[in-house]
């Protein structure tokens, strides 16, 4: 399975099943006993090739996306939607969208700018103001096709383009959930828990259960995250910069890497020649901020792909910081 | 004619205003087994001239769109935009592009992260020229492949939505196009006098530049002008939107009231449901100017609801661009020698 056709998958945060059901063929596909737990996570255990005892060593990368649900239909048939996960509303405007697991075709218009006042034109569109346009005439049509909580995702298509740079939605955290299927092909000293997560844009919620479950030693976050490397944006609010490896990062808003943790994975991508690079911004926070605290407190470090545009249905990775990805998370693997 | 994959094909060209080659050529070869003669003239308008003895009619739809061009290549490599026609900002962030340098280069416009938005960034929208296209190369490289002035075309596809509705940038006003050739399609059915010329237009959204060039040349006794308005959405004045399901006749100064009349009586007696809408002044289509071509020209408007105009999702029914073109094969067919008659009384 490959990045576009994890990408081109619709999991909005609480309705993660295409992606599930994917990926548990996948991994049966190569051999492994996946299981799903209390929360929906997929999970596998690797056993490490190491003496006993083993240290035991959490992956989590989560499988949802941000997305819309389908709170209630107008009249005249047009769907009005609430979003799962942050998902800053300007960004929604003119943008296809597939409603529910028929994926019917949808677009969210705008007033035209011929009938805006000045006013208008200043006015922040909100959610609320945004209407789901299916082409259904009527309430009654519309309800019938796209009930109350129907799940809808972004219409955006996988592309690669440029100078080794990738465009689509979900990279946030398809790319994760991708290095840990290609992870799990190599062998460790060490015990991996590999959890393809739930609902992190929603709260980490399936993070929280399966490091309490799992018991791991040591955590290890494989995620996307903000980077604004190109525009009006300050240097000092880059957060990181595509093409210079993967993120590690020292704090984010959800957790403070553990120290040791943090120098060691430094150490081992400086040994190792893998491009790597510090996350100089805090912001935003991960599933480290569940695991971490997890039963009596777990190591944990989290590793990212930057991610410009992340949150919208045209997000951008270097490809060839995914790879930095999974070559630290390995080699990491094999230091521990 | 495949209606839909006519609409997805034409739809995916690039043509600003000013910059209609492709389109024209495009259109010009699916008018051409319907019509005597296709001609593109130096303003890149289509004309399909249908020969007739009758009364010489100007169909007239434009094929340009709203667009950009790059005015900037900043150090970072990322490219500044500024707009053809009215383009509104708020459809751009996170939105794809095609930017036509000298290879056709795939883009994105970039949007801040909802991490990182201040209360100040929330509140506002963003202007364009604080937006960027994010092509993914070096600024080196791109300085080698984009120029400033290359023009930035939307790129999001096109999808078919329930009850024959279909959503592609450039339904204003290529759906009037392709409403045009199914017109000369249907005509071939049908015992017709007039001598009809057909007219893809160009630079309607600057000015309706084309229309008023070649109304000039053809020189027509009487004139139609297509376009799109707009139809009911939510958050949309209601005073200011039409119907999406049925076909629009304009009413004001700017129109010929018995010309008016008369496709209003055609209406009626094909069962074409037709609307109406009033301009006081101009109506903004190309009828503005092919009324006062020359010495004058008789207009009138004859409008496809849109919803979403001037967004990449401009959202058309499908049938009502068929029974629009039902709707002016009949017109033609019927238009006899007397159209004239008490005109103006």
């Amino acid at each position: 399975m490959d990045l576009k056709t994890l990408t081109e998958l619709n999991a909005p945060s609480g309705h993660e099943q295409a992606l599930r059901r994917a990926l548990l063929e996948e991994l049966k596909a190569r051999g492994f006993e996946p299981t799903i737990d209390r929360m929906g996570n997929v999970v596998v255990v690797k056993p490490g090739t190491g003496d006993a005892p083993r240290k035991r060593v959490l992956l989590s990368a989560h499988m949802d996306e941000v997305g819309l649900i389908v709170t209630s239909a107008t009249e005249d048939g047009f769907l009005k939607v609430t979003t799962a996960g942050g998902i800053d509303p300007r960004v929604l405007v003119s943008k296809r969208v597939l409603v529910g697991d028929d994926k019917i075709p949808g677009v969210i218009g705008a007033v035209a700018i011929h009938l805006q006042s000045a006013a208008d034109r200043k006015h922040v569109l909100a959610v609320r103001e945004l209407s789901v346009d299916i082409g259904a005439k009527s309430k009654d049509e519309a309800e019938g096709k796209a009930p109350k909580g129907t799940y809808i995702s972004f219409d955006t298509d996988y592309v690669e383009y440029g100078d080794g740079y990738a465009c689509g939605k979900a990279f946030d955290d398809r790319v994760g959930i991708w290095n840990l299927l290609r992870i799990l092909d190599g062998e460790y000293p060490v015990d991996i828990v590999a959890a393809f997560a739930s609902e992190e844009e929603v709260g980490c919620r399936g993070a929280k259960g399966a490091a309490f479950a799992q018991e791991p030693d040591i955590g290890i976050i494989l995620e996307g995250t903000t980077c604004n490397d190109l525009g009006d944006v300050p240097e000092t609010q880059h957060v990181c910069k595509t093409g210079a490896g993967v993120c590690v990062s020292f704090m984010d808003g959800a957790s403070i890497a553990n120290r040791d943790l943090f120098k060691k994975t430094l150490e081992v991508g400086a040994a190792n020649g893998i491009p790597h690079q510090v996350k100089n911004g805090t912001s935003g926070g991960n599933e480290g901020g569940v695991v971490q605290r997890a039963r009596g407190g777990i190591p944990t470090v989290v590793l990212s792909v930057p991610c410009r545009y992340i949150h919208s249905p045209s997000s951008v990775i270097k490809l060839s910081d995914v790879e930095s990805q999974l070559d630290l998370t390995k080699a990491l693997l094999k230091a521990l | 004619m495949d209606l839909q994959k006519v609409l997805s094909e034409a739809a995916a060209l690039c043509g600003p205003s000013g910059h209609e080659e492709s389109v024209a050529a495009y259109f010009a070869e699916l008018f051409r087994p319907f019509v005597d003669e296709v001609t593109v003239d130096k303003m890149y308008n289509v004309i399909a001239h249908k020969k007739g003895s009758g009364p010489k009619v100007m169909l007239s739809a434009h094929m340009d769109e709203i667009g950009m061009l790059v005015t900037k290549i900043e150090d970072d490599g990322s490219l500044r935009l500024g707009q053809i026609g009215g383009v509104d900002p708020r459809i751009l962030p996170a939105c794809r592009v095609w930017v036509h340098g000298r290879e056709k280069l795939f883009g994105t416009i970039g949007a801040l992260p909802p991490h990182l938005l201040s209360n100040e960034d929330r509140e506002n929208n963003y202007r364009m020229d604080k937006l960027h296209v994010d092509v993914g190369l070096p600024a080196e490289k791109v300085r080698e492949l984009v120029r400033i002035g290359d023009l930035v075309t939307f790129n999001n596809g096109s999808t078919a939505l329930l009850n024959h509705q279909f959503a592609a940038k450039t339904m204003d006003d290529r759906a009037c196009v392709a409403m045009l050739i199914l017109t000369a399609e249907k005509l071939q059915m049908l015992k017709c006098d007039a001598d009809v010329y057909f007219v893809g237009s160009t630079q309607e959204e600057v000015g309706c530049i084309g229309a008023e060039t070649a109304a000039f040349a053809i020189d027509p006794d009487l004139a139609i002008a297509l376009d799109v308005d707009h139809a009911a959405t939510p958050g949309a004045p209601a005073s200011a939107t039409v119907p999406l399901d049925a076909l629009v006749s304009t009413i004001g100064p700017f129109i010929q009231p018995k010309l008016e009349k008369r496709l209003e009586d055609c209406a009626k007696k094909h069962h074409v449901k037709l609307n109406s809408a009033v301009a006081g002044r101009w109506t903004g289509t190309d009828a503005d100017e092919i009324g006062t071509a020359r010495a004058g020209v008789p207009t009138v408007l004859l409008s496809l609801p849109e919803k979403y105009m001037h967004t990449t999702v401009e959202t058309i029914d499908l049938q009502v661009l068929e029974e629009g073109s039902r709707l002016m094969a009949h017109f033609l067919s019927e238009l006899d020698a007397g159209w004239e008659d008490d005109l103006w009384i």
